[in-house]
């Protein structure tokens, strides 16, 4: 059943690939950009219903921020991008990316309130103050985080094909033996899945959440600074997470997509071939990161 | 093989990693013409999705009890909000006459309104020079943070067409416009060309007269 699993992985990079050659990924922007049209009269409308005390108004609020979330989640967007690249050029467990994800998408909902309370209450800051700063300055940073998390790949990549070059000689099967004094001096025959597990630790994680989070969206900034002007901050507030759960349940689903199809890119290949495959893939990956990046910022 | 698939899966997950749009209007345009029957101007007339429309409000102070209905005093004093050009916005629109870019002038006559919940924008600009054959109108964000659709032309007898925009095409410009970036990039345009290829044309053609 595993087996089969990931064997479909295989499924899913061919069926990304091909829908993106036809154009698909296009149209579902186009999808998406109507979906986000459709829900600014239904915000507009839950936040009046808080303001004038209607009953279950937060419920209502609560839910369209979450669709509100979902659906700007699912047009082209920075989260989404550096989640699927990270996951198809390193090898990181899909759980692991998966509460990334998640992390990032709540750390930018935090960092979208943090903004605008800052803004107005210690800076009195507008709101084209706010959304300049986000659009402008933290986007910019954001795509640099993200082009240097690009490099750092291509940099680890670089260090794994000189690191399985050597090892190769060494022969596949001692690298389970006498790791003890070898392990962290920096020459070991090759990685074992403990060495990989901690190089993508901490530090990725909170490069991956800090290069997403440190960019808010507009739609949250809006609805902050609107709520907090006609004195309903507290919903808000909720609804800003709640906006971030629904991005999540996108770049989730892009953590998982992008794990599977690079397991399956990986499936049959035996352990000793994975082991010098892995490399090559966060050179291309991390490549492809960076160059993006590098043309976004161009772009803000 | 395989594993070019999955760096291609990669890039197919960016998608066209532009901006998604955060503000919605929907445009009304007018072709005014001279006796010749010339166009000499257009009126365009933006309505603000609702959203967009209560932030405006809102931190402008007016209809406090968001209703949606403003006073007369509340209505004087929403006049001219989004009339102040800074230096450098184009409108958001966009004029040629066949394929040769026609300059607008500022916006005059501006009118704003705020009816069922959603504020609506008019104002009138100038041709550079007067379009006798036939004039193309094109009303986008370059950066696409606002995403316009054209709802409605009125060009007194004039034919009217309005073109979607062919996505195969746009999505080849972006693709041309990423491959260019680094020979070209151009921080304060950004790419008006790709933003122009994903927009709504407007086609205008008058009978001489």
């Amino acid at each position: 059943m595993r087996r089969v699993l990931t064997l479909g992985g295989i499924a899913v990079a061919l069926g990304l690939a091909l829908v993106w050659a036809l154009g698909g990924f296009d149209a579902l922007g186009r999808m998406a950009a109507e979906a986000q049209r459709a829900m600014q009269a239904p915000l507009a409308g839950a936040v009046r219903a808080v303001k004038a005390g209607e009953p279950a108004a937060w419920a209502g609020l609560l839910a369209v921020c979450f669709g509100y979330g979902v659906v700007h989640a699912a047009g082209p967007g920075h989260g989404k991008f550096v989640i699927g690249g990270y996951g198809v050029a390193r090898r990181v467990p899909v759980l692991r990316l998966s509460v990334v994800a998640l992390a990032a998408s709540l750390a930018q909902a935090a960092v979208a309130v943090a903004l605008v309370y800052a803004g107005a209450l210690l800076l009195g800051w507008g709101r084209e103050r706010m959304v300049g700063l986000a659009e402008g300055t933290l986007a910019v940073a954001s795509w640099g985080a993200i082009g240097a998390i690009g490099l750092w790949l291509v940099w680890r990549g670089v260090r794994g094909v000189l690191r399985t070059g050597q090892g190769h000689h060494h022969g596949h099967h001692h690298h389970h033996h006498d790791h003890g004094a070898e392990c962290g001096c920096g020459h070991a025959h090759g990685p074992s899945a403990a060495q990989v597990a901690e190089a993508t630790g901490w530090r990725d994680t909170l490069a991956l959440v800090g290069g997403v989070a440190v960019r808010p969206c507009s739609g949250a900034l809006f609805l902050l600074i609107l709520t907090f002007q006609m004195g309903i901050g507290a919903a808000g507030v909720a609804g800003a997470f709640a906006m971030g759960l629904g991005v999540a349940v996108v770049t989730v689903a892009v953590a998982v997509l992008a794990v599977w199809s690079r397991e399956g890119a990986l499936a049959g290949f035996g352990e000793a071939r994975v082991w010098r495959a892995l490399p090559w893939l966060e050179i291309a990956g991390g490549a492809v990161i960076a160059a993006f990046a590098a043309g976004m910022m161009g772009l803000v | 093989m395989r594993l070019a698939l999955a760096v291609a899966g990669v890039v197919a997950l960016a998608g066209p990693v532009a901006a998604h749009p955060h503000v919605f209007m929907e445009t009304e345009l007018e072709v005014i013409r001279d006796e010749a029957g010339r166009a000499v101007s257009l009126r365009v007339t933006w309505s603000y999705d609702p959203f967009f429309s209560l932030v405006l409000i809102t931190e402008r102070g007016l209809d406090p009890d968001a209703d949606g209905v403003l006073t007369v005093d509340e209505e004087a004093a929403l006049q001219g909000f989004d009339m102040n050009w800074e230096p450098g916005f184009a409108g958001d629109v966009y004029a040629f006459a066949g394929d040769a870019a026609v300059a607008l002038s500022g916006p005059r006559n501006g009118l704003a309104r705020y009816e069922g919940g959603r504020i609506v924008s008019s104002h009138v600009r100038d041709l550079a020079a007067p379009v006798a054959g036939l004039l193309v109108v094109k009303n986008y964000d370059p950066t696409y943070y606002t995403e316009y659709t054209i709802r409605d032309v009125a060009a007194g007898g004039c034919g009217v067409e309005i073109v979607a925009p062919d996505l195969t095409e746009a999505e080849l410009a972006l693709k041309a416009a990423l491959a260019e970036l680094p020979a070209d990039m151009d921080v304060e345009t950004g790419f008006p060309e790709v933003g122009a290829a994903f927009a709504q044309e407007v086609r205008v053609t008058c009978a001489a007269s």
